[in-house]
């Protein structure tokens, strides 16, 4: 029973996708009468929303159930293990997931319909890969792993093609497809590599192995396990889409329909970024490898720096709105690896990046949403343009873009202030003075393309002529925006509460 | 032969695929080029397994092999979408220069 | 290079092969002093062939064939849990019939949703 409680979360969301899909196979399409469809799911992106959301809110509460009852309370729990670790740190980040694809979820119960999109293949997909993700972040074992990223990545693969007879869409799908495919099988020959210098697939039995390079009787090549660690980095870089292994972002979020794009931004990212802690700190966690002098930590230094510089430099080009949240997300991973850095000498750290990860989540949803509140069918804003105005024609909507944005700029009373601000305190703590000061410069830089936004809502008029941008209402989408809102401020005035959880979640991943 | 002749093999069919994914075009081709590199890991999996005389290597191989059928099934319906949707599927991998 | 030896005369007599069923075609064969253009055509089952080898098919195949791959290789699970159930008891079989449930499941949206149908 204990077992079943442990695991509830993922069997919540998992047992939940396949019924959402039965009830989407065999439900009464919902057409216009005289209308011949051969789709049972056709028409019926509303229900199926609602209940993709209630069943990831599910399993965020679950989540929480189980955080509280507490991981190591529950031995049974070891009998998944190492194939799935559930300790607080994956209960933390499943929480986040499951958040995550919630709002996803309800953005496309609104963008959808508005925008003829009938494919309510969504729903279920939605869900699968955000099993996927869950896993991901629980995966102590290289096989579970790679189930795991392959399953979150197929689902998001589909989710962006979903817009049909768009060529844009198409090709943004695959070419994310191509790229993510060749990446996970870069990936998948360091994992190879890893077993066979070591003989584990766990990833404490290759920690294990790691550490004993150089005692007498081992017989682990240290040679093979950089050749591993560098492989599966790459791998992992592309997921979270670090510079210079970004080029796709920009093209697959464009493309793509908003809330996938939305769910690619937040839960894809917080999945990697979990996978990346776990198989850093418990897999080449030796202190040879976790050293400022060799190992894993200046080569991320240098991805984090990249990706901060480089996306911030070039979002502040974009004259797609869309395209600079991409950029954006490009930068946020920047900040995160900051404190995946600063990891290797303080175990604050992973809770400082697992709350960043938090507040970066419902912050960039809770963007999204508000530029897709900004747009209506045949007219979906995209540029800035589109939004000249639209805080005298939809002053709700852009006081929501607003308060994101402030968010992802990280300025109080916003949860992104406080993300940042463990982030680069921890960065400090651990004596990565040049990385800290970096970050900030780049934050600073950063808030330029979010206020340029808030510009064009509130202090431009839409030139004369030009087709503008008409709003939509939806109540998926404001209940989305609402529950973002919420959680935004909530983590910006009072973290305190959210931040014990999240440094509950430090201890275990070690 | 020993596990050293495997790796070799493994390691230039690898090279091989990553090749292919640069140069290629056609969809279809990268696709391929893929499925290459995939079946070199699988080869050192296998060959790893016997090295290790244990069975997990192999039964990386065969989740491994499940895996990547599905990835080629979902990259070939996409391939079909951008065939129906543009009527070519030749793709420019590195067209991301334009900003 | 000892246990290479039997691969390399293994190599040899099978290309071999290949080469003297070919020559042995080439000196034997009675030249036809006139072709009738039936006997250069290509052969298909007795039917006359229509049209061009290289065409365009239609991509229902493509869908039919997906389907057809995806549910085809989850044999891989099978076969190695067909050896070992009897070692692994109850637990294993319990475990298959939830995988093949899923896989059915799948099944039957593949089919809900129209992949199956020939239109």
């Amino acid at each position: 029973m204990n077992l079943l409680f442990g695991l509830s979360p993922f069997l919540a969301v998992g047992v939940g996708a396949l019924l959402l899909m039965l009830a989407e196979a065999f439900g009464k399409p919902n057409v216009a009468p005289g209308v011949e469809t051969t789709d049972a799911g056709a028409g019926r992106a509303g229900e199926l929303a609602l209940g993709a959301a209630v069943i990831l809110v599910i399993g965020a509460v679950l989540s929480v159930a189980v955080w509280v009852a507490g991981p190591e309370s529950l031995p049974e729990l070891t009998q998944v293990a190492p194939h799935l670790v559930i300790d607080k740190f994956t209960l933390f980040f499943s929480f986040t997931l499951c958040v995550g694809g919630a709002l996803a979820a309800l953005l496309a119960g609104g963008y959808l319909p508005e925008h003829g999109i009938d494919r309510s293949e969504f729903f279920p997909l939605l869900l699968l890969s955000t099993v996927g993700a869950m896993a991901l972040s629980a995966a102590g074992d290289l096989l579970t792993l790679f189930v795991a990223l392959e399953t979150m990545s197929l689902g998001v693969y589909s989710l962006i093609g979903l817009r049909r007879g768009s060529p844009r869409a198409a090709e943004a799908a695959l070419k994310y497809f191509l790229l993510g495919s060749f990446a996970a099988a870069i990936m998948l020959f360091g994992l190879a590599l890893l077993y066979g210098a070591t003989g584990h697939t766990d990833l404490a039995g290759i920690g294990a192995a790691v550490r004993s390079i150089g005692s007498p009787g081992s017989t682990v090549s240290a040679g093979k396990i950089l050749i591993s660690l560098v492989l599966v980095l790459v791998g992992l870089a592309f997921k979270v889409s670090a510079v210079p292994f970004h080029q796709w972002t920009p093209d697959a979020y464009e493309g793509a329909p908003t809330p996938a794009a939305t769910y690619m931004a937040v839960a894809v990212k917080s999945a990697a970024f979990a996978v990346l802690l776990r198989v850093l700190l418990v897999g080449f966690g030796d202190e040879r490898l976790a050293s400022w002098g060799a190992g894993w930590p200046p080569a991320l230094a240098v991805l984090a720096v990249l990706s901060m510089t480089v996306a911030n430099l070039v979002a502040g080009r974009q004259e797609s709105v869309k395209r600079m949240l991409a950029y954006s997300s490009i930068a946020h991973a920047g900040y995160a690896l900051v404190g995946v850095v600063a990891a290797m000498r303080s175990p604050e750290a992973v809770s400082a990046v697992a709350f960043y990860l938090l507040a970066y989540t419902v912050s960039t949803a809770g963007a999204f949403g508000a530029l897709i509140l900004c747009g209506s069918r045949g007219a979906e804003a995209v540029s800035y343009e589109d939004l000249a105005g639209v805080g005298k024609r939809h002053p709700a909507a852009a006081l929501a873009f607003s308060l994101f944005l402030f968010s992802l700029a990280g300025l109080p009373p916003t949860a992104g202030f406080f993300g940042k601000l463990y982030v680069f305190r921890t960065a400090i703590d651990s004596g990565l003075y040049t990385l800290a000061i970096l970050g900030l410069v780049n934050s600073v830089i950063g808030a330029y393309y979010y206020l340029r936004v808030m510009v064009y809502l509130y202090m431009r008029e839409p030139a004369p002529g030009a087709p503008r941008a008409v709003t939509m209402r939806s109540g998926f989408v404001a209940t989305a925006l609402v529950a973002a809102a919420i959680f935004v401020l909530l983590l910006g005035m009072a973290p305190g509460f959210t931040l014990d959880m999240a440094s509950g979640a430090a201890l275990t991943a070690r | 032969m020993g596990l050293t002749g495997y790796l070799l093999l493994a390691a230039a069919l690898f090279s091989l695929g990553v090749f292919g994914v640069v140069t290629r075009r056609n969809a279809i081709g990268v696709l391929a080029s893929v499925e290459l590199m995939a079946n070199a890991v699988n080869l050192n999996l296998v060959a790893f397994s016997r090295h290790h005389a244990g069975p997990t290597g192999q039964v990386f191989a065969l989740f491994s092999i499940a895996l990547t059928v599905a990835e080629v099934v979902v990259g070939l319906a996409l391939v079909l979408l951008l065939f129906r949707a543009k009527g070519d599927v030749r793709i420019e991998l590195a067209s991301e220069l334009k900003d | 290079m000892q246990s290479w030896i039997p691969v390399l005369v293994y190599l040899a007599i099978a290309s071999s092969v290949g080469v003297v069923m070919l020559g042995a075609a080439r000196v034997l064969r009675v030249r036809a002093r006139h072709v009738p253009p039936t006997r250069a055509a290509t052969y298909e089952c007795g039917e006359e062939p229509a049209g061009k080898a290289w065409i365009r098919f239609h991509p229902r195949y493509y869908l039919v064939a997906l389907v057809f791959v995806l549910f085809d290789v989850e044999t891989v699970f099978l076969a190695p849990w067909a050896l070992a159930t009897r070692a692994l008891g109850g637990y294993a079989v319990v475990e298959m019939v939830v995988f093949v449930a899923v896989l059915l499941l799948g099944w039957v949206y593949a089919w809900r949703k129209g992949a199956l149908r020939w239109q």
